[in-house]
C-alpha cells in the first residue's frame, strides 16, 4: 500500500510520534543530568563565598557556619539539616526572592584566628540585567569595614560596567568602612573618583552600572544593619549575661537554669580568671 | 575514495568557515580562549554528524512540506542535549560558552549541510559529512583562539607561554580582533588554493 506522504493525515502523525519521541527523550535527558547539575550551581556558590572570605581553597562545609537573620537575631541553620541548608541555597539561587526578602536573610560566619567575618548575598539590577556577589563584612569597634566582595553579572557590558567582575575592581572595596561619622551608609563607586574614605573610584564609561552596585550595596547590606550593629552591643551583652552566669553558679542562685549555666560557666570562666590574674 | 574526499573536502578546500563563511557569529564570540573553542568545535561537530546521520535515516520518511520544521527539531534536540551535557560536566566551560552553545541551532553550518548533504546521501556518507563539516569549523576556531589567546593572554589552555617580558594585547581579546585574524586565515588560505580567486 503506497503511503502519501503529503496527505495532512501522514504529517500529522508523523509530527505527533516525531514530538512524543523527542520530548521523553529530553525530559529523560535533563532528569539524568539535573542532580549533577546542581551540585555544580551550589559548588559555585560555594566557591564564590569562601571567595568573599578571601579563602578561597578553604573547605566550605568544613570551616562557615550558615545562619538566617530575622530582625537582627541570627539563627544558625544546623547542617545535618539537609533541608533547611537546601533552602538557604535555593533563595541565593532565586535572585528575585532574594532581594524581597526582609526575613530569614542569609548569612555564612567564618571565624579564623578568632576574628569573626560574615558574608552577605547581595542582588541588584545593573544596567542591563541583574548583578549579584557577595560581600565579606568584618566588626570593628564602632563600624563595619568590608574584607572582601565578590561581583557578578548577568550582561553588563564588556570592558566598561562588566568590570565589576574582575579582581582589580573588586579589591578596591577591601577595608572600607560602611557607614561615616553620622552613622549613614557610605560605601559607593563615585563617579569623578572616591571623595573620602568610604567611596571608590566609580568606572569611567560604566556609570549606570557603578548605580546599580551602590543600590544594591546598600539595600542589601541595609538589610541586614539592625544585625551588624546590633551584634557589637550582643556581644558585650553575653559577656555581662556570662559574668551573672558565673556569679550564680557560685551561689548557685539559678536552679532553672543550672545547666545551661554550668556550660557556659565552663565555656567562658577561664578567659576571665585569666584576665583577673 | 569518494569518502575519503568527502571527509577531506570540509577541512580545506570547501571549508565552512573561510571558504563558505558560514558559522562567522561564533568564531568570533568563543575564540577568546582556546579551551571554549575547542569544546565548541566538538560540540558543532557532534550536532553537525548526528543531524546529518539522522535525517539521512529519517529522509525517505519526511513528508517535503515539513522538511524544514522536522531538521529544526533534530538538530535543536540534539544542540539540547549537547547544552546539558556541558552544564553537567564541563561546567565552566559551558558558562563561558553561555548562549554560543543554544545558537548553535541557528548555525548554518549544521542545517546547510544536512539541507544540502544528508537528504539525498546515505547515512554514513552524511555522517561523515558532518563530522568532516564540524572538523573543518573546529580547526578554524581553535586556530584563530590559538592567536588570539597567546597575543591577548600570553598563555595556551591557560598555561603561561609567554613570561612577564611580554605585554598582553587586549585589543586580541575583542571579537573585531577575530575577525581580522579570520580574514588574514583566508588570505592565506587562497593564496595556496589559487582556484579559489575571484578574478
Amino acid at each position: 500500500m503506497a503511503i502519501n506522504k503529503n496527505s495532512n493525515a501522514y504529517i500529522i502523525i508523523y509530527t505527533v510520534v516525531m514530538v512524543v519521541i523527542v520530548g521523553s527523550m529530553l525530559a529523560f535527558v535533563a532528569t539524568w543530568l539535573k542532580p549533577t547539575q546542581d551540585a555544580n550551581v551550589l559548588n559555585e556558590q560555594k566557591v564564590s563565598i569562601m571567595k568573599a572570605f578571601g579563602e578561597a581553597d578553604a573547605n566550605f562545609d568544613e570551616v562557615v557556619t550558615m545562619g538566617r537573620v530575622t530582625d537582627g537575631e541570627l539563627t544558625v541553620v544546623d547542617k545535618a539539616d539537609k533541608a533547611a541548608v537546601k533552602s538557604v541555597f535555593d533563595l541565593l539561587r532565586n535572585r528575585k526572592n532574594l532581594s524581597e526578602a526582609t526575613t530569614d536573610l542569609p548569612i555564612f560566619v567564618y571565624v579564623k584566628d578568632g576574628v569573626t567575618k560574615y558574608v552577605l548575598p547581595i542582588v541588584g539590577k545593573g544596567l542591563w540585567g541583574d548583578i549579584w556577589g557577595y560581600v565579606s563584612l568584618q566588626q570593628t569597634e564602632d563600624n563595619v569595614v568590608i574584607t572582601g566582595i565578590v561581583m557578578d553579572h548577568a550582561g553588563e557590558t564588556p570592558g566598561l560596567g562588566a568590570e565589576i567582575a574582575t579582581e582589580p575592581i573588586q579589591k578596591l572595596f577591601e577595608g572600607k568602612a560602611l557607614y561615616n561619622a553620622d552613622n549613614e551608609f557610605a560605601v559607593r563607586m563615585q563617579k569623578g573618583g572616591a571623595q573620602n574614605e568610604h567611596q571608590v573610584d566609580a568606572i569611567t564609561g560604566g556609570t549606570k552600572t557603578c548605580d546599580g552596585v551602590n543600590a544594591m550595596l546598600a539595600t542589601s547590606i541595609g538589610k541586614y544593619e539592625s544585625f551588624l550593629r546590633g551584634a557589637e552591643v550582643e556581644a558585650e551583652a553575653d559577656t555581662e549575661e556570662c559574668a551573672c552566669c558565673e556569679e550564680c553558679c557560685a551561689e548557685e542562685c539559678c536552679e532553672a537554669t543550672a545547666e545551661e549555666c554550668y556550660a557556659e560557666c565552663e565555656a567562658n570562666v577561664e578567659p576571665v580568671n585569666v584576665e583577673e590574674e | 575514495m569518494k569518502l575519503s574526499k568527502n571527509f577531506t573536502n570540509p577541512l580545506a578546500a570547501n571549508n565552512p568557515v573561510i571558504v563558505q563563511i558560514l558559522g562567522i557569529c561564533s568564531s568570533l564570540a568563543v575564540t577568546v580562549k582556546l579551551e571554549p573553542a575547542l569544546v565548541m568545535g566538538l560540540s558543532v561537530t557532534f550536532v553537525t554528524a548526528f543531524s546529518n546521520l539522522v535525517m539521512s535515516l529519517l529522509r525517505n520518511g519526511v513528508p517535503s512540506r515539513i522538511r524544514i520544521i522536522v531538521q529544526l527539531v533534530v538538530i535543536a534536540t540534539l544542540v539540547i542535549v549537547v547544552d546539558q551535557f556541558l552544564r553537567a560536566y564541563m561546567y565552566d566551560v559551558s558558562k563561558q560558552l553561555s548562549v554560543y552553545v543554544g545558537l548553535i541551532i541557528t548555525n548554518c553550518i549544521v542545517m546547510g549541510r544536512v539541507e544540502a548533504f544528508a537528504l539525498g546521501n546515505k547515512p554514513w556518507d552524511s555522517f561523515v559529512d558532518g563530522l568532516a563539516n564540524g572538523f573543518g569549523y573546529a580547526f578554524i576556531l581553535v586556530l584563530i583562539a590559538f592567536f588570539r589567546e597567546l597575543f591577548g593572554s600570553g598563555e595556551l589552555f591557560g598555561f603561561e607561554i609567554l613570561g612577564d617580558w611580554y605585554t598582553p594585547n587586549s585589543l586580541m581579546l575583542f571579537p573585531p580582533m577575530a575577525l581580522i585574524i579570520i580574514g588574514c586565515i583566508i588570505w592565506v588560505h587562497r593564496s595556496i588554493n589559487k582556484d579559489l580567486q575571484e578574478k
